[in-house]
């Protein structure tokens, strides 16, 4: 199987023949994946939110922001900068070391979880086997920062949402996984380069959408409840909680949050195109272009169209899915506390365990199709 | 367990049903993305105010008879008339007259009690002052004539919405000419006068 592009091995290659020793070379090497990932991951914050307030505002027949950089491109940017100056408050009487903690521990995990993100065969930061369920391990640390703030703000408001928080993370964190155990199980594999890699070949119709109709609906129903986006922003709901957890938190603190829920519903979409929509894979599989085109498959450029197509492809399935979940807070109303619960134990974790029951009779029946 | 499978089906019907309508919903959302901003962008952009528009009062000194019939008709009393009378000529003279627009409700009733009619009804409705006391207009102020925005060459009039042809609901961009839905007033004038 051709590799693709591999820039560690090159990066280092070439380090170590200006005469650096091999293990200083991998020392500079590994921050700058990680940098580029972080930084990725903000400025894909800054256009998330300008999609957001362009869409919503297209969605309402309004024009959105304007005045700030070409189409309001950049006002984002002057809202987190705003954010950067505020004064940061502290409320009496509140728990100050765990006031500031909460937000913390909420984005910490969130940024974690893009060391399983692959953009292409060798565009990953880490290939652990253990891929996907690093992500559903740490997203389950988030609820307790979302508490932890609740509970240390000293407010009604913020204790409410803080739990409410919490019960709709742990309620719907099983749905998820279900839906994801059902991927691994048909990929043999719970590293996320396997997955993509068992919907490979096919183009668009190898995507496992086709062969899991009931869990990526399941997933994508979960992932929205875990990036509290409508319609299950209970945890924050305005018109009921003020802003919930965040009701006591002000400049860089808040946009913590603020980053940390664009920063996961990016990723969550990142992981929906990934266990559902073939990762980097084209809808029109790439060696079957190379191959009309007579190109080899080893040839540099192809591989470097080949790279940036996956993470251009990556990319697009990802903002699709941000478009769709933004088209979806204009459509739907926030459900209820009980109607969310209802939904979560009552009809996605039974549908959830009944599509894992059906995955495992259809691959020992069909092992050739789902992946024996 | 016929009745379990039947509870079921029930269940799954009632499913895609409710996914069919979410589907419903997002179409119309979709469906609203390709409509034209109905926006009207202030400070470039405004509204021209309808006939009966109430907006600021225009008062005009030289016809007040100083009656006091807008202080009686008013809610609140707020126009402030102050006369004395001139003996020589029998007369009540006017001295000052203000009215408080920080505490007008704009009910229109000083101006239409008027019996002289100095009292009159503007389209400006750009009150914004630092201090409230700003908003106090004596006769002066009260004299003054309304900005119109067709004549601000800064601002893109817009009609609203009783002014545009039957079936559009958008003012941008209209067609040079387009007159609205039914007879404009000279029209009817016209017409009743001529039968």
């Amino acid at each position: 199987m051709n590799s693709g592009i591999d820039l560690q091995e090159t990066f280092i290659d070439s380090l170590m023949g200006l005469g650096i020793p091999p293990g200083a070379a991998k020392a500079i090497w590994m921050p700058l994946p990680m940098f580029l990932i972080i930084i990725g991951a903000t400025v894909g914050v800054l256009v998330v939110v300008w999609l957001e307030r362009k869409i919503s505002a297209a969605a309402q027949q309004r024009i959105g922001p304007e005045f700030a950089g070409p189409l309001g491109v950049l006002q984002a940017v002057a809202d987190g900068i705003k954010l950067v100056f505020k004064e940061d408050i502290v409320p009496a009487k509140s728990d100050s070391i765990l006031f500031t903690l909460g937000p913390v521990i909420v984005v910490i995990p969130v940024f974690l979880s893009f060391l399983v993100v692959p953009f292409g065969q060798n565009l990953v930061i880490t290939d652990l086997n253990i891929g996907i369920f690093l992500w559903i391990a740490l997203s389950s640390i988030a609820p307790i920062g979302l508490l932890m703030s609740g509970y240390a703000s000293n407010n009604k408001y913020s204790l409410l949402g803080g739990l409410r928080a919490a019960a709709q993370s742990i309620s719907y964190e099983l749905p998820l996984a279900l839906a994801v155990l059902a991927i691994a199980m048909m990929s043999n594999s719970l590293s996320t380069i396997d997955i993509v890699e068992q919907q490979s070949g096919y183009g668009i119709l190898g995507w496992n959408v086709w062969r899991q109709p009931a869990g990526f609906l399941i997933f994508w129903i979960s992932a929205l409840a875990e990036c509290e986006r409508l319609p299950f922003d209970l945890p924050e709901a305005e018109e009921e909680l003020v802003a919930g957890y965040q009701t006591e938190y002000s400049g860089m603190k808040f946009g913590l949050f603020y980053i940390g829920s664009y920063v996961n519903l990016i990723l969550s979409s990142l992981l929906f195109a990934i266990l559902y929509l073939g990762g980097w894979e084209s809808p029109i599989p790439i060696e079957l272009l190379g191959n009309l085109l007579g190109a080899d498959e080893t040839s540099p450029w192809l591989q470097v169209i080949d790279a940036a197509l996956g993470i251009t492809m990556t990319g697009l399935k990802a903002y699709f899915l941000i478009f769709l979940a933004i088209l979806l807070r204009w459509t739907v109303p926030r459900v209820r506390i009980d109607q969310l619960l209802n939904l979560g134990w009552k009809f996605l974790l039974p549908v959830g365990l009944v599509n894992l029951l059906l995955t495992a009779g259809l691959k020992l029946a069909f092992p050739v199709a789902f992946g024996g | 367990m016929l009745k379990f499978l039947k509870q079921i089906g029930d269940y799954a019907k009632e499913t895609v049903q409710s996914a069919r309508y979410i589907g419903q919903g997002l179409a119309v959302t979709f469906d609203h993305m390709q409509r034209r901003p109905v926006t009207v962008q202030y400070p470039y952009e405004k509204l021209i105010p309808s006939e009966r528009f109430r907006g600021r009062i225009h008062f005009e000194f030289d016809k007040c008879i100083s009656c006091e019939v807008c202080v009686r008709v008013c809610p609140i009393n707020l126009p402030v008339v102050d006369w004395e009378f001139d003996k020589a000529n029998k007369k009540k003279k006017l001295k000052h007259y203000s009215i408080d627009f920080g505490v007008c409700i704009f009910c229109g009733n000083c101006v239409e009690y008027c019996p002289t009619n100095c009292l009159s009804m503007t389209e400006e409705y750009e009150l914004s002052a630092y201090d409230r006391h700003e908003l106090n207009y004596d006769n002066v102020a009260l004299g003054r004539l309304p900005y119109k925005v067709t004549d601000d060459p800064m601002v893109t009039p817009l009609r609203e919405l009783a002014y545009l042809p039957k079936g559009v609901t958008d003012p941008h961009d209209l067609p040079s000419g387009s007159r609205r839905a039914g007879q404009r007033p000279e029209e009817i004038v016209e017409q009743s006068s001529g039968s």
